[in-house]
């Protein structure tokens, strides 16, 4: 007996390869989006801060934007720097 | 004058008297004695004041002949032909009494008639009632000793005496009256449609005559009310539900109202020749084929029809109301019946009844365990349909609706019938997937609001039986999503299962092909609103970004060479989890080939989307494969991934025992027996001992497969890939368990509203508390009760000793 396969249609969902379930701002779990935010995924994506935190973009740059003095990262206080090329 | 009757005074009192009564009772019409002498006769009678009982006299004779020989002689004419049937010769006999009748009192009338002219001209100062009083009174006296207690026989006799000349009349008109009794009585022979006689020995003519007559004869007596109204209206009333059982009952798709009328004035036709000398004089000489008298303006004519009006509509709607359900059931093509029932009901008073009767039609022909959902569901739906013609203030049908949305309510398979029909996937229920396309659709958020723009002048009030409800006519729609939605009372309970519904058909079709389903989308977001449509858009936004990873994949996969191509040809559907229903969660280990695929397939995924991976759901999807035997091949198979590695394995291994397999592919045996019912069914593979199955080369070999079996997996064919509606809400409650057993600890024992209330109040965060209601509450609650985790005794809830 030969199986030639011709078509397997899988069923999969994506997920961000973070280390957390939820947002450290919003709340809402990395693999939805924040609360701004209709679709997830590339419209709501998620950056790294070299302190090795996440968070939705939209959320941190709110956050870096209410800051005044001294831009800190919410969840350890280092300053906030983007980890390069972790973006998209 | 004075002088001369002074003359004659003292000796002529007894002959002047003598000369009066003779003139008031003389049998023939030119009065023996000279007008000259009555005169006198009476002056002298005036003068000794005597006159004044002449009056009184006249009366009591005619009283006194009526009881002792008059009434005697007619009763016993009425019965005279005892013993014979022939309705000829009754009908003879019942005009020949009352000619006698009539004979016997014209004496006493001519009498009347004169002395009450006399009174009239106050002749010799003769006073009284005068001619129309007198009159009155002495008909009162015919009618108190004739008929004070008539004998069943009059009625009889006149009743069958109208009964014939009206289908005489009827028949002329060239209409047939009782098709039943003629066919009855005629057994095929040649009978003459009116009186029912052998054509040689036809007495129609005679009949109607008679009737002239007979009408005539009354109305001198002014006996026509007194002996011949009930008789009619018993006729009346018998041939209108006869009329009616005949063509009415079971035929919805006629007006039946212009009909009637028509029938209406054929038989006032009728009726103006029974009432003919109170109608008018002049219609004696007037023959059927003339037929239209002038009645209109007749006040008797105007009561009857009146009457018969009342009657018809009374009676149709009787036979309607019990025939409502039927109505309903067949409406958009009932709608005449529908219209006529609305006409007849606004004149009759009967809503109460109406309601009372469909609400226990509904209750014992719809809402048992016997009739399927979708089934009820469409009835529901002609019942909007049809009572909102019926009854624009929407009151019947939401009283009488009220059995079916509570019954809805307990199935649980309503809110996925009323999506399924919604959405157009049934083949019966179309009326909902067009209802949602029609063109003005009404939002469910401005149904709630308070101003709808209408004119405050056009206000009416409730009919009487509205249901004393918070909200009042505004919330009485007649949209029939709005009301479907609305027997749940929220709808997220819809859109969550629309979303559930809409994951499974994107799941089971697999071809990225979704216009259907966002044309409903966006057709469900007019009516539900944007924002709660909005997991279903991500949902279909996956699709589309499936189909472009998909392309993106295969392309660079096309640059590779023959050797480094993915051993299977594999396509995603890539969820964003999040925002789909809970999937089923199901193990399932694949076969190399094919797990090394997806891993490739992930690969790629993750270097297009960075930082980004893909999670594979092994147990959905499907899979299109040829199996090629030594001497045949199936080609183009569509089936589950499960199926699909199962064949894998077999190529491999030509035979596997039950609990190897088990092993390999990481699915419970029971399950896997299943599923290898689908190849034993193909007629690849066989059980070859229990618990052993191999591969089937050669079809000649092949023996003929187990029914059972193939019935076995293809119930399961079907099966949804998401977890059912009742096991999420079952989870959903399942979180406030921990918050009921914190309770009752603290307070010992609870009743279930208090519990309700309680978490109302408390858990008032919780995503889905609010939709919560008491039922579903109490069902959960007594699942615990069952599993020995809480104890219900008198309503009031505790936990079990031991738990503490």
């Amino acid at each position: 007996m030969k199986v030639k396969i011709k078509q397997w249609h899988g069923v999969a969902s994506w997920l961000w390869v973070a280390n957390d379930e939820n947002c450290g701002i919003c709340r809402a779990p990395f693999n939805g989006c924040c609360p701004d935010c209709k679709v997830p995924g590339d419209d709501c994506p998620l950056v790294w801060g070299q302190c090795s935190h996440c968070f939705h973009m939209h959320c941190i740059l709110k956050w870096l934007n209410s800051q005044q003095v001294q831009q800190q990262c919410p969840m350890c206080r280092q300053e906030w720097k983007f980890k390069e090329g972790e973006t998209t | 004058m004075n002088d001369s009757s002074s003359v004659l005074l003292p000796q002529g009192l007894p002959a002047a008297w003598d000369t009066v009564t003779a003139a008031l009772v003389s049998p023939s019409t030119p009065p023996p004695v000279t007008d000259e002498s009555v005169s006198e006769a009476l002056t002298l009678l005036c003068k000794k004041g005597l006159v004044q009982y002449v009056e009184g006299w006249l009366l009591e004779t005619l009283q006194v002949s009526l009881a002792s020989s008059v009434a005697p002689e007619f009763w016993a004419g009425l019965q005279q032909p005892e013993g014979e049937s022939q309705e000829r010769d009754r009908a003879r006999a019942l005009l020949e009494a009352f000619r006698t009748l009539l004979q016997r009192l014209q004496p006493f009338l001519c009498g009347l008639e004169r002395l009450g002219s006399w009174q009239d001209e106050g002749r010799a100062g003769l006073l009284g009632p005068g001619a129309h009083g007198l009159r009155e009174r002495a008909f009162s006296i015919i009618r108190a000793i004739l008929l004070f207690s008539p004998p069943p026989v009059l009625q009889q006799r006149v009743l069958e005496f109208y009964s014939r000349t009206f289908s005489v009349y009827m028949s002329q008109l060239g209409e047939q009256i009782e098709p039943d009794d003629v066919a009855a009585e005629s057994d095929g022979n040649d009978v003459c449609t009116g009186c029912a006689a052998a054509p040689q020995v036809c007495w129609c003519q005679d009949a109607l005559e008679q009737l002239q007559e007979f009408s005539h004869i009354l109305s001198r007596l002014q006996l026509l009310e007194r002996v011949s109204s009930e008789a009619v209206t018993n006729i009346l009333h018998r041939l209108i539900e006869q009329r009616m059982e005949q063509r009415c009952r079971g035929e919805y798709e006629r007006s039946f109202l212009s009909d009637f009328n028509d029938w209406l004035e054929q038989v006032l036709g009728w009726l103006s020749r029974v009432f003919a000398s109170e109608v008018g004089e002049a219609s004696t000489s007037s023959l059927p084929t003339e037929g239209k008298l002038d009645y209109v303006g007749s006040t008797i004519l105007q009561r009857w029809r009146c009457h018969m009006q009342q009657f018809f509509c009374r009676i149709y709607v009787n036979m309607r109301i019990e025939e409502l359900f039927s109505i309903i059931r067949d409406f958009p093509e009932s709608t005449p019946a529908v219209e006529d029932l609305k006409f007849c009901l606004e004149r009759t008073n009967q809503r109460q009844q109406l309601l009372t009767s469909l609400k226990s039609a509904f209750e014992t022909r719809l809402l048992h365990p016997g009739v399927h959902t979708s089934d009820i569901i469409t009835v529901y739906i002609s019942a909007i349909k049809a009572l909102r013609e019926l009854d624009p203030s929407m009151v019947i049908l939401q009283v009488a609706c009220q059995p079916i949305r509570k019954y809805l309510r307990t199935r649980e398979d309503t809110v996925r019938q009323i999506v399924a029909s919604l959405t157009g996937d049934t083949e019966g229920c179309s009326e909902l997937a067009s209802e949602l396309s029609r063109a003005d659709p009404v939002t469910l958020e401005t149904q709630d609001s308070e101003d709808e723009g209408s004119d405050p002048e056009e206000w009416t009030p409730d009919p009487t039986d509205a249901l004393t409800d918070k909200t009042g006519s505004k919330r009485r729609s007649s949209d029939i999503i709005s009301l479907l939605v609305s027997i749940f009372g929220s709808k997220e309970i819809f859109i969550d299962e629309y979303k559930t519904v809409l994951a499974d058909r994107l799941l089971h079709q697999l071809n990225y092909n979704t216009a259907r389903e966002i044309r409903n989308v966006e057709l469900l977001k007019l009516r539900f609103g944007e924002s709660h449509m909005h997991y279903c858009e991500v949902m279909l936004k996956d699709v589309a970004d499936s189909r472009r990873i998909n392309t993106n994949v295969h392309e660079e996969e096309a640059r590779l060479p023959e050797e480094e191509q993915p051993p299977v040809p594999l396509s995603a559907m890539i969820l964003s989890s999040e925002f789909w229903p809970q999937l089923k969660e199901e193990k399932l280990e694949l076969p190399a080939a094919v797990s090394k695929s997806m891993e490739t397939y992930t690969h790629r995924f993750e270097k297009l989307k960075a930082m980004r991976t893909l999670s594979w759901k092994p147990h959905l999807g499907s899979v299109t494969l040829d199996v090629e035997l030594e001497d045949r091949t199936l080609t183009n198979l569509s089936v589950s991934p499960i199926h699909a590695a199962i064949i894998l394995h077999f190529q491999d291994k030509g035979t596997w025992a039950l609990e190897e397999l088990s092993g390999v592919l990481g699915v419970p045996q029971e399950l896997l027996r299943r599923k290898l019912a689908l190849w034993q069914q193909h007629g690849v593979l066989q059980e070859e001992s229990p618990g052993r199955y191999s591969v089937l080369e050669k079809a000649s070999s092949r023996e003929r497969p187990d029914r059972g079996i193939m019935l076995i997996d293809s119930d399961e064919e079907g099966d949804s890939n998401t977890t059912t509606q009742s096991e999420q809400r079952e989870e959903k409650l399942q979180l406030f368990w921990a918050y009921i057993q914190a309770m009752l600890t603290n307070l010992e024992s609870m009743t279930l509203e208090r519990i309700h209330s309680m978490l109302r109040m408390f858990v008032a965060t919780g995503p889905s508390v609010t939709e919560m209601d008491v039922n579903e509450l109490q069902a959960f609650l007594q699942k615990k009760v069952r599993d020995h985790q809480l104890i219900v005794s008198a309503g009031v809830y505790r936990l079990p000793k031991t738990t503490q």
